[in-house]
């Protein structure tokens, strides 16, 4: 700490801005960059070429492929949307995929009707699994709608039928072939099951006409208002775009674009093609949710995942695809805080003990400044007689008691205050872990200790919610502050109890994350106590 | 301009502060500082040196008694106290001179 001491003004002043943008960027950096696309300079140069012509065909193109788009067309987008509905359409499924994955059911209409993912975790006590393709989803994944008004009438009320009615995968790639006669041409739609959970879909049209193919609706298992629901797009540059659900503007359109991922808290439908990309299409449905579109012409494939967003299971895909996880606003900063909880937990094995470890760490990383303010607070106790004095004699005039007590500690180089910034950063640290107990489907049922099952659920007994109170005011009780205004130290007695309250619904993890630190916070306190007095008994002796 | 900036910095005076109990190192306090900053010096340099000043706020540095520094054209005619009426002058800050036109703003301390 003698170095601390040494250093000048604008030397420390520099560290302080370094450790606070150290902060910030570093974990940025940590992140795998997005590795550049082989057709990258290609396809900037054709997205901007293309992007003014095709912006202004595309609501019509779209309007026309989509119900509900467009008044005008109304009549034709109507009646495709009716055959869609009829319940023996929906009901017919002319195929079955099972793999290790997942069960996948295909409709007459050549669309996936039911997906049930088998992710032991999320399957009730009845052994109902989730579905990512709800019955009343506005479009299913693989749907196929023709620009020509007339042929995708057409296509909508004939039936495909399939090559094979069930097909079980474990090990080997299956091919399952739907084809659908149409007056003026036939659809064949090559379904290669693959058994790493993904699977690949190929369109061949006997002959040219444009048409689009849809991922399908989000699915709708976690669908609530705190997470992200609607529609990513990752652009041909490798940046995320983000359609929400009831803010889709219904004719936005994205050139070689290589990821659309319709997605729900934990779970995703979505298309992607790092090597040449796709053209999506976005409309609208009455809900104004974002409908997502490709645009095809006459041959086409695509790979196709529908499943939870686990990172690990992106990852092993392609690293890229780990984009797909939105953690909203606070991305920048949760996905690193999310990458260091996965490390530790793949070490210690338990999401809690991770968060747990997480906590030290930060601490450890700030522990340079706790360490010297708190020595500098016990030089402090020897100033308390003329503390108090100040005290007495500006009783009732607060702002001129904090000038004299300030002149006072700069006097004697001794400040009990911890300072704004320490305490500014714990909000974004705060934030990030919380987006990441929101939305990674990890900590979804991810349990800690006894009676912690669910980290990213509220504490059912309220033990960790009371247990952060307790730190909080044992803390508070602890730490010297500066607060005059007895309005303002009523309100400071109460906050632990209203954080109480606060936090009794926030996610476990969360209250276990803010109990650790109050814990630590301390701990610390104790200790560095204890290294002064040795210190003060060493002088004496 | 510096409107929103200052009522966001009296709302957070009025309600947040308690989150961090009082722990600034400084007075005036970060938030009282980035106010007069608001009050008195163009936005910009009132932004800038509000944001030094809470990354100066930590245990590296010894905190105290820290009066902003504006710049300001004594020609303007923007002054520094306002008339409660026609006879008396309440004075709300004291310029001290720093070098060419940066000045020390020192807020008077409320009379009872």
């Amino acid at each position: 700490m003698t170095l601390l001491d040494k250093m000048t003004q604008q030397q420390r002043m520099l560290l302080a801005i370094v450790l606070s943008i150290l902060f910030f960027v570093v974990y940025d950096f940590m992140l795998p960059k997005p590795k550049p696309l082989p057709v990258d300079a290609n396809a900037t140069a054709v997205t901007q070429s293309a992007t003014t012509p095709a912006a202004n065909s595309a609501p019509a193109a779209v309007s026309n492929a989509a119900p509900q788009a467009a008044a005008g067309s109304a009549s034709a987008p109507v009646q495709t949307k009716a055959p869609a509905q009829t319940p023996a359409a929906e009901s017919n499924t002319i195929a079955e995929v099972h793999t290790k994955d997942y069960h996948m059911y295909i409709d007459a209409l050549g669309r996936v009707s039911k997906f049930e993912v088998l992710i032991e975790k999320f399957k009730t006590a009845e052994g109902k699994l989730p579905n990512l393709v709800s019955a009343d989803a506005p479009v299913k994944p693989l749907e196929i709608r023709f620009s020509d008004p007339k042929l995708n009438n057409e296509a909508f009320k004939t039936e495909y039928t399939a090559n094979q009615s069930k097909v079980v995968v474990s090990d080997k790639q299956t091919v399952l072939t739907l084809t659908q006669e149409l007056s003026s041409l036939t659809v064949i739609k090559e379904i290669v099951v693959k058994p790493d959970g993904t699977y690949d879909v190929s369109v061949k049209l006997s002959n040219p006409s444009e048409y689009f193919i849809s991922p399908g609706f989000r699915p709708d298992e976690q669908a609530d208002m705190y997470t992200f629901k609607g529609v990513l797009i990752r652009k041909a540059d490798g940046t995320i775009e983000t359609i929400e659900d009831g803010k889709a503007q219904g004719n936005e359109v994205f050139m070689k674009a290589n990821i659309i991922a319709a997605s729900d808290r934990y779970f995703t439908n979505a298309f992607y093609d790092f090597q040449n990309g796709f053209d999506v299409y976005i409309t609208k449905d009455a809900k104004e949710d974002p409908l997502a579109f490709v645009k095809g012409q006459q041959e086409m494939k695509l790979h196709v995942y529908s499943g939870a967003k686990d990172h690990e299971k992106l990852k092993s895909i392609d690293p890229r695809m780990t984009d797909i996880i939105e953690y909203g606003f606070f991305t920048f900063l949760a996905k690193p805080m999310f990458l260091i909880l996965k490390a530790i937990y793949d070490f210690v094995g338990n999401w809690g003990w991770a968060i747990v470890i997480t906590t030290i760490l930060l601490r450890l990383v700030l522990f340079p400044l706790t360490y010297k303010g708190m020595v500098s607070m016990n030089r402090l106790k020897e100033l308390s007689p003329k503390v108090k004095e100040i005290q007495k004699k500006y009783k009732g005039d607060p702002a001129k008691m904090n000038a004299k007590m300030m002149e006072l500690y700069k006097k004697h180089n001794a400040n009990p205050m911890g300072g704004c910034l320490p305490m500014l950063l714990q909000i974004p640290v705060f934030f990030a872990i919380y987006r990441v107990l929101l939305n990674a489907v990890e900590l979804k049922h991810a349990p800690w200790i006894g009676w912690i099952h669910d980290l990213s659920a509220m504490d059912p007994y309220f033990i960790l919610p009371v247990l952060m109170a307790g730190t909080m005011f044992w803390q508070q009780h602890i730490t010297p502050n500066n607060i005059t205004d007895p309005m303002q130290e009523k309100i400071m007695k109460f906050l632990p109890l209203i954080f109480m309250f606060f936090f009794v619904t926030f996610p476990a993890g969360l209250t276990l994350y803010w109990f650790v630190n109050n814990l630590f916070g301390v701990a610390q306190q104790y200790y560095v106590n204890s290294l002064f007095a040795k210190e003060k008994a060493a002088k004496k002796g | 301009m510096r409107k929103p900036f200052l009522a966001l910095l009296t709302f957070y005076q009025k309600f947040l502060t308690v989150l961090g109990y009082g722990s600034c190192r400084y007075y005036p306090t970060c938030s009282e500082y980035a106010k007069w900053q608001f009050q008195k010096n163009n936005l910009f340099l009132a932004l800038f040196h509000s944001t030094l000043r809470i990354l100066r706020c930590n245990q590296l540095f010894p905190g105290g008694i820290d009066y902003p520094v504006v710049k300001m054209n004594l020609n303007f005619k923007r002054v520094c106290y306002h008339n409660a009426n026609a006879n008396k002058i309440i004075v709300q800050f004291w310029l001290v001179p720093k070098e060419g036109n940066s000045f020390y703003l020192i807020k008077t301390f409320k009379r009872k």
